[in-house]
């Protein structure tokens, strides 16, 4: 199987006067597999549904190796497309089902018989396929609209929230084994989905949408260290980043939080913008050690692995910190907070990154 | 241009029945409510402008006519209402399978010819010793001739019941069981729930039987017809839409004016028009109308 | 579902003696069609199956009892045919095509469901001498059929508005054009209001009276309504009991299609007029 080299120019989508979509421009090289990802109704569904020819673009060109298909029906455009609800007919066995493509092609029944057994043990149903899809468990039917997106060797595949509808402990298989998947067939993959675990895990690259607007464009390492803005810098990672509003002084950040700066460090700029660091970035430290932020521990929630700390800072706001399992911290401890100055991300009074440093990847 | 032809192929059936046999009859009427046409002028009509409708106005039997279709509609529309409410409630009180069983009976006389139907009439309302209710009640006349409004209101009732039954049922067992275990624990009998939690769910489906089944009742005829033709004597169950279809169709006067019938039946189709559009208006079109997810045909 | 009440045997027993008059009204015409003759529900000098010589023989000058029920069972084949047809593609279209307009038809159909379809007869007569078609059985079907339209249409797009939208995005992907999933995907799935519809409609046009009456005028083309209608005129009220036999013959294939039915019917008779 191959895979389409997708190229998005400009691609925008209004409903009467909601614009779902404004100039989407994105380049997929083929065999990528890119995620689409933003909270619901950022646009990302409206983008899918324009690129697999279900709605009409109101401006902008879709090509696929460098052919504008944007006036194509879906049937003409050689692509697979898993829906969130799996869409499998429901009067039909999972075979008729995964056979249809093949069958709307005319292909001969021999060939069609062939290419079904064939996609259906690549996805390990093999077994189910005289079951009716009511007959057989969620994960079965996610790989069952899988195996019939995939029957007919499509240069595109297409996903649409495609793990949301499954138990917490199948997601996870399931999301390796689909990324195992598309390496192994090489086709190209667009994913939507509104999780940004599951972008992180999955995908070559992940463009990150908010407003129907293109927030970033990048590998998901990029996202997460250097995010372009605000938006993109909240939304990646869990626990979300500490994001604090103020005025930067050379002292460092005074507004929603009293955020001094290590000796020797200075903010970017002076004036209105947002400071960020994320919790695993912070080290929480006994109250009497040195150069630290001094806060009590409001709230202590136990992830297991790792302890999440609220914290009421000294002057003011409040952080969040993420500790090793073991860390002894209680509701009511005073303690200090410590982070490395490349640990900070600043951000223009817009939201808007500044600065072109690494942030390191975790700890200081 | 393909979506242009894909709407035609799955439009075009209903829309050539619709347009034969709904719209151009309509055009029909009022165009036919102008002329003079009768069995005489079949080959020759003429056009007599508003001729016909000032006939009607002059016409003595008018007034009557007009005051038997009031009475029959607002006793009708009264019975069937009451009826269909009582029978929702009661039978969704009784267990399930009599529930059931109670609303099929009921459901009877609305699947039986109306033919059938009126001939069951017919039997039990007989003079003795034939007659089921002369015998019973040891008076012999024949019962739909001696009160004849009796006979049309409770003969259409019957039927007409129904249709508020099955409504209102489908409504209450729409409702959630919850509110009736929250007003038990608040402290409702039965009579307060139906009276505090039942009726107030039912406000719109009353009112959508109620236009319904007045527009419904406005033009029907076909029992009263076959029960008593408008009868006895002269015209006293004669309702609107009956003496319209006597005027155009039945050999009383020797020659079948469908020009002046038409007119009757015109006034009835600009009344029924009017009512359904109001009726549109009164119950949200516009939740109604989902709009399609697909854009490509 | 509400909560039983401890007087329901009395209520139960009140709505037996209300529906007492029905009751009695079916059993006199089962009890009619057997009997010499019947006072009240009792039969008099015994049973018999003298009435039901309408079987065998044509009564006075009318057509073979054979005719007209083929007749009647076409006329009702026929509407309930031509009606699932025309309803189910219209109402699909309505439901499922973007189109300009659509809120017009949509708005179209329910005044014309609305609409006191009977007033009409006298244009429908017009319409029908124009085309040729009075007095023919094709003609009162395609009358009958579009009458039951609006109907039709907007119980069948309620079935077509609960198909998923993803079902048929993903039938567009897999190469089907809107026909094909018309056809194969969204038919078998409303399969069941096809059938409540056309059960529905086949009753409906099984006892219909007024059209055939108005509108056809050989005997031939009679169906049993006229048949049994022209009997109810002719006959003595001592000799019911061939009237009553025809009647019960006629009532008889609704009655065992009701109470098969009898599920589906009460979904359509409560779901199918939407406010």
């Amino acid at each position: 199987m191959r895979g389409f080299r997708v190229e998005l120019q400009q691609l925008s989508k209004r409903f009467g006067q909601v614009e779902a979509l404004r100039e989407l421009s994105l380049d997929i090289r083929p065999g990528e597999l890119v995620a689409l990802l933003g909270p619901s109704g950022c646009g990302k569904t409206t983008a899918l549904l324009l690129i697999s020819g279900i709605y009409r673009p109101s401006a902008g060109r879709i090509l696929f190796d460098n052919r504008p298909v944007e006036h194509l029906h879906p049937k003409d455009r050689d692509i697979g497309m898993v829906f969130q609800s799996y869409a499998l007919y429901p009067h039909m066995t999972l075979r008729e089902n995964i056979a249809f493509p093949l069958r709307l092609k005319r292909l001969g029944a021999k060939e069609v018989r062939e290419r079904v057994e064939r996609v259906a043990t690549l996805l390990g149903i093999a077994e189910l396929l005289e079951r009716r899809p009511a007959e057989v468990s969620g994960g079965q039917q996610q790989r069952a609209a899988l195996a019939r997106a995939l029957v007919k060797e499509p240069g595109l595949l297409l996903l649409d929230e495609p793990l949301s509808n499954l138990d917490a402990r199948v997601r996870l298989q399931a999301r390796t084994e689909i990324r195992r998947l598309q390496l192994q067939l090489g086709v190209t993959t667009i994913l939507v989905t509104h999780d940004q675990a599951e972008a992180l895990a999955m995908a070559d690259r992940i463009a990150v949408l908010a407003g129907g607007r293109l927030q970033q464009y990048d590998v998901p390492e990029a996202l997460y260290r250097r995010p372009a803005n605000t938006f993109v810098a909240h939304f990646i990672g869990d626990p979300p980043m500490n994001l604090y509003r103020g005025q930067f002084t050379p002292e460092g950040l005074v507004g929603e939080v009293r955020w001094p700066l290590p000796s020797g460090g200075r903010p970017p700029f002076l004036g209105e913008g947002f400071l960020g660091i994320r919790p695993e970035d912070l080290t929480v430290v006994p109250a009497e050690a040195p150069e630290g932020i001094r806060g009590r521990v409001l709230l202590r929630e136990a992830l297991g692995r790792e302890v999440l700390l609220t914290l009421a800072l000294e002057g003011g706001g409040q952080v969040r910190a993420l500790v090793p399992g073991g860390a002894p911290y209680r509701p009511g401890d005073v303690v200090g907070v410590r982070y490395a100055i490349e640990a900070l991300h600043f951000f223009d009074p817009e939201g808007r990154r500044v600065g072109n440093g690494d942030a390191p990847v975790r700890g200081t | 241009m393909r979506g242009f032809w894909v709407r035609l192929f799955f439009l075009g059936p209903a829309g050539v029945l619709v347009l034969l046999f709904f719209l151009l009859p309509v055009v029909l009427t009022l165009f036919l409510s102008l002329t003079d046409l009768s069995t005489v002028t079949f080959s020759q009509p003429r056009v007599v402008g508003l001729a016909n409708y000032l006939e009607l106005l002059r016409d003595p039997s008018f007034p009557l006519i007009l005051k038997n279709t009031l009475k029959y509609v607002a006793l009708t529309l009264a019975f069937n209402v009451f009826m269909g409410l009582f029978l929702a409630l009661s039978t969704n009180l009784l267990p399930d399978r009599l529930g059931e069983a109670f609303r099929a009976l009921w459901l009877l006389p609305r699947i039986t010819a109306s033919v059938v139907y009126v001939l069951i009439w017919q039997g039990i309302a007989a003079t003795a010793p034939y007659g089921l209710l002369s015998q019973v009640t040891g008076v012999s006349v024949n019962w739909i001739q001696q009160y004849p409004w009796a006979a049309v209101i409770l003969a259409n009732g019957f039927v007409g019941a129904s249709f508020g039954m099955l409504l209102f049922s489908a409504a209450i067992k729409a409702i959630p069981t919850e509110l009736f275990w929250a007003a038990a624990v608040d402290g409702a009998g039965i009579k307060a729930t139906v009276r505090y939690v039942v009726l107030p769910l039912l406000r719109w489906p009353i009112l959508f039987v109620t236009t319904y089944q007045t527009l419904s009742l406005l033009t029907s005829f076909e029992y009263i017809l076959l029960l008593t033709d408008g009868g006895p004597g002269f015209y006293t169950t004669e309702v609107w839409a009956l003496y319209a279809y006597h005027l155009a169709f039945s050999n009383y006067y020797g020659n079948a004016r469908f020009g002046l019938g038409a007119a009757m039946a015109a006034i009835l189709v600009l009344v029924g028009l009017l009512v359904s559009l109001l009726y549109l208006r009164l119950f949200n079109f516009r939740h109604l109308l989902e709009v399609p997810r697909i854009e490509v045909e | 579902m509400m909560p039983r009440t401890r007087f329901w045997p009395l209520l139960a027993f009140g709505l037996f003696v209300l529906s007492l008059p029905l009751l009695a009204g079916y059993l006199w015409l089962l009890v009619s069609a057997f009997s010499f003759q019947v006072h009240g529900l009792k039969p008099m000098g015994g049973l018999t199956l003298e009435h039901w010589r309408f079987l065998l023989e044509p009564i006075g000058q009318r057509p073979p009892i054979g005719r007209v029920l083929l007749n009647s069972f076409v006329y009702a084949l026929g509407v309930a045919f031509l009606v699932v047809l025309a309803s189910s593609m219209a109402a699909y279209a309505l439901s499922r095509l973007a189109f300009r307009g659509r809120g017009f038809y949509l708005g179209l159909v329910l005044v014309l469901h609305a609409f006191p379809a009977v007033s009409l007869l006298i244009g429908i007569f017009y319409v029908l001498q124009l085309l040729g078609l009075f007095d023919t059985l094709a003609g009162v079907i395609l009358v009958q059929a579009s009458l039951f339209l609006p109907l039709g249409i907007w119980l069948m797009k309620g079935f077509f508005d609960a198909i998923p939208w993803d079902l048929e995005r993903a039938a567009l992907v897999d190469g089907a054009s809107r026909w094909i999933f018309f056809l194969r995907i969204a038919l078998p799935l409303v399969r069941p209001g096809l059938f409540a519809l056309g059960t529905f409609v086949f009753i409906a046009a099984w006892g219909e009276f007024i059209l055939p009456y108005t509108l056809i005028v050989s005997s031939r083309a009679w169906t049993l309504a006229l048949y049994l209608q022209s009997l109810l005129g002719a006959v003595d009220l001592a000799d019911y009991g061939l009237v009553a036999a025809v009647g019960l013959f006629y009532l008889l294939p609704v009655l065992v299609l009701f109470l098969v039915g009898q599920r589906f019917l009460l979904t359509i008779y409560g779901g199918g007029v939407k406010g």
